[in-house]
């Protein structure tokens, strides 16, 4: 019904190779940036500053990780130190002078050396050994940053970032910092998107199967293993550079600790390893059900239910955990699956098979 | 082939509607938000803290409020998480606050710069960045409290006048190894070079629940004292390791970090003796909180159990919460129309003179030049009950101390901006 397949023939290869064959899609994908690109006129400070925005950063930041995760099957549970990296590095460029775009390649090129250092160990782990040595790439980054003044800014440990300034003008405000967020995530969505129709994705696929058998196939693990790890920690140290500078508007150790790398698989997980729309619902589940759910137990409680103030804390948690759990129990493939399954069965609609 | 986005934005869209919650204009209310950590790290020293505080401007707002203005207290957890601490911010201030009291450093620190550009009042009591007492750099952040500096460097006087003499004595600090628990550093440096006591410092890992092997190092050392430099579950470790590594119980003393409960852990017996500073009077004993008792927690409006009552994060919050409505009738008095805007409440809080709360504080003096207030404090042992006061008010070294402040907020704002 609502994603008609009637009357699309290809009669070229690009007709048949597009991104989304199907015209509904296309005009959904259409809406749907043009409220992205109107979205400061339509919503509140509140929501643009507060959920919009880390929304979009965050998502970036999820996509690169579910390149390496869901395109090429290596775990890392040390995401948040390659945010680090970006963000220190872009960080400590643009205090020096540098200006803002190529600060933010500093940042992806600094995240990704440094990234592709620790993931040479995937070449001989995999599974959860390559887990943990990545969570030691997390500690040692930590360790670091917080013992190096020169890099976390002395005692006070927090550095502010400059305003960024594209092509010399300054962009301020969360407005400003709104459309540079959002122009780096749909690059990073479109590179992802076409990704697994290249043969670096099929590569990547290949070895996320098996990769001894990938070898067989005269595919290179060492090559696009190295090649995962790099893509994927540059777009981490971008997305890294994008959060601080944007958002947090300073950067200081505690804005990546563990607990941001686990946040990260999370969304890649509940989202749906692989999915590109995944990442995007993962991403919104995790990072936004806390404080929605939050706000709605607050105004729960002064719309006079008998919320204790004890409750009244813990009460969004245990929501959050029952959503994501129910969530997983409902589609164990991931967010992503689930809209997939609705997506399916509209496609034959009023029939009940579909082919695939 | 994939259908991106789509999805996850009609997710955005219906949730549009339940987060949108209209802004309610009242006029004669003022709006202090409390958005802290009930539930990770902080925990049960926020729910103290944020009991007294709310039941403070209960007993404020009991008594007719200030000259009629009711003061709302809106409370929101923010897993001590800077996305969080941001998002409430944001949301509270958009809900009219024009106090935010976040009660975390990582929070607090991430905040400074939007309180700056929004003017709204950042109370960081007891936490956040010591440099912010430079109130013409940090003009909308207000510690309000002697910072950890000023704590550190009335304690280690205290131990100067019992020994007398410091030169040749052994001191360790023994410290979490965070931005928090370092920030300290340089004052430790400087106070024994001017002391000549020998110092040696110790890092344990965050967040401390496992620090035996620091002790054995301490142990080595064989100090005179031990100052504990922690927060929260670090702190009964340390004292617990110390008094196992052969430290005398009376030789340990930390910072405002050391409470009631505290105590419970390490066992209320074998903590006797231990030292820490004190920022308000200790215990239930003082008319503030007898009148809040009465006033407010007998009527069965307190903001939570009764035997939380006077503890010392209890009485923490209290001293928050008093300085926050004395600042508002300061500013009631300046300028008693409002517009009731962060600005107007500022004037009042930076023209706070002398107030001690009936004895309850030392007497609080905020100008817009000094936000720290005068650093006082007591110092207090535990005598196996209860915390007992061994000092009167004072403070120690505070030319040092403001050397450091000016030299780092001066640093902040060459390259803050």
């Amino acid at each position: 019904m609502f994603y008609r397949q009637a009357g699309i023939r290809y009669t070229s290869y690009p007709a048949e190779r597009q991104l989304w064959p199907l015209g509904i899609e296309r005009v959904l994908m259409g809406l749907i940036l043009a409220l992205a690109l109107i979205a400061p006129a339509l919503l509140s400070p509140l929501l643009l500053s507060s959920y919009l925005l880390p929304w979009v950063i965050w998502s970036i930041a999820a996509l690169g990780l579910n390149l390496l995760m869901g395109g090429a099957g290596q775990i890392h549970l040390g995401y948040a130190a390659v945010m680090a990296i970006g963000a220190y590095s872009a960080t400590h460029a643009a205090r020096a002078g540098l200006p803002f775009e190529l600060s933010l390649l500093v940042a992806g090129l600094a995240s990704a050396v440094i990234g592709v250092i620790f993931g040479a160990a995937a070449l001989r782990i995999r599974g959860l050994y390559l887990a943990i040595a990545t969570l030691a790439m997390q500690y040692i980054v930590d360790f670091a940053i917080g013992h190096i003044p020169a890099i976390s800014g002395g005692t006070q440990a927090t550095v502010a970032t400059p305003t960024p300034r594209i092509l010399g003008i300054p962009v301020e405000g969360p407005v400003g910092g709104y459309y540079i967020a959002l122009v780096v995530c749909i690059v990073v969505t479109l590179f992802m998107l076409n990704l697994r129709r290249t043969s670096f994705g099929r590569a990547l696929a290949a070895i996320r199967e098996k990769d001894y058998a990938a070898e067989i196939l005269g595919i290179s693990a060492f090559r696009y293993k190295l090649m995962a790890f790099w893509t994927s920690s540059f777009i981490g140290g971008v997305a890294g550079a994008i959060l601080v500078f944007c958002y947090y508007r300073s950067v200081s150790p505690e804005q990546f600790h563990l607990e941001t790398s686990v946040q990260l698989v999370a969304m890649v997980i509940v989202g749906g390893l692989g999915s590109v729309l995944g990442t995007f619902l993962g991403a919104a589940l995790i990072l936004l059900a806390p404080l929605a759910l939050s706000a709605l137990v607050a105004s729960l409680a002064s719309s006079g239910l008998p919320i204790g103030s004890d409750l009244r804390a813990h009460l969004p948690l245990v929501l959050y955990g029952a959503l994501i759990v129910g969530f997983l129990i409902a589609e164990p493939l991931g967010l992503a699956k689930l809209y997939d399954n609705a997506r399916k069965y509209l496609l034959v609609w009023p029939f009940r098979h579909a082919r695939s | 082939m994939l259908t991106t986005i789509r999805a996850a934005a009609c997710a955005a869209l219906a949730a549009l509607p339940l987060l949108a919650q209209p802004v309610m204009a009242q006029d004669k209310v003022l709006k202090f938000a409390t958005p802290q950590d009930f539930t990770v790290v902080y925990t049960f020293v926020t729910a103290e803290y944020n009991q007294g505080y709310r039941d403070y401007i209960t007993l404020i707002n009991e008594r007719g409020g200030l000259g009629g203005i009711k003061i709302d207290v809106l409370v929101s957890d923010h897993g001590n998480a800077i996305q969080r601490g941001m998002e409430a911010f944001e949301r509270s201030t958009r809900d009219g606050a024009i106090l935010v009291d976040p009660l975390s450093t990582p929070v607090s620190r991430a905040l400074v710069t939007r309180a700056l550009q929004d003017k709204v009042n950042l109370i960081t009591t007891m936490s956040g960045r010591s440099d912010a007492a430079d109130g013409t750099v940090f003009p909308y952040v207000l510690p309000m409290s002697p910072s950890y500096w000023s704590q550190v460097a009335r304690m280690v006087d205290y131990i100067r006048q019992e020994e007398k003499d410091l030169k040749g004595k052994k001191l360790a600090y023994v410290y979490i190894d965070t931005p928090f628990g370092r920030e300290s550093l340089p004052l430790w440096e400087a106070l024994a070079k001017k002391d000549g006591f020998e110092l040696q410092t110790y890092p344990y890992a965050p967040p401390g629940n496992e620090q035996s092997a620091v002790w054995t190092q301490v142990r080595r050392f064989r100090p005179d004292w031990v100052f504990i430099g922690g927060g929260g579950v670090g702190q009964p470790v340390s004292i617990k390791e110390a008094i196992r590594n052969g430290i005398r119980v009376d030789r340990i003393a930390s910072w405002v970090w050391l409470s009631e409960s505290d105590m419970d852990v390490v066992g209320r017996a074998e903590a006797k003796g231990v030292l820490k500073f004190a920022v308000t009077e200790q215990g239930a004993d003082s008319k503030v909180i007898k009148d809040i008792i009465a006033e407010v927690v007998d009527k069965g409006k307190g903001a939570g159990p009764k035997d939380k009552v006077g503890t010392s994060y209890y009485n923490v919050g209290v001293m928050a919460a008093a300085l926050a409505a004395e600042g508002a009738r300061k500013a009631l008095e300046k300028n008693p129309t409002g517009p009731f805007t962060g600005e107007w409440l500022n004037a009042g809080l930076t023209s706070i003179s002398k107030f001690d709360l009936g004895g309850f504080l030392p007497p609080i003096t905020i100008t817009p030049e000094d936000h720290q207030g005068g650093g006082q404090g007591k110092v207090a042992r535990w005598d196996g009950v209860k915390w007992v006061a061994v000092t009167g008010w004072g403070a120690a070294n505070q030319d040092i101390i403001w050397e450091m402040i000016r030299k780092q907020a001066a640093e902040f704002k060459a390259t803050g901006k």
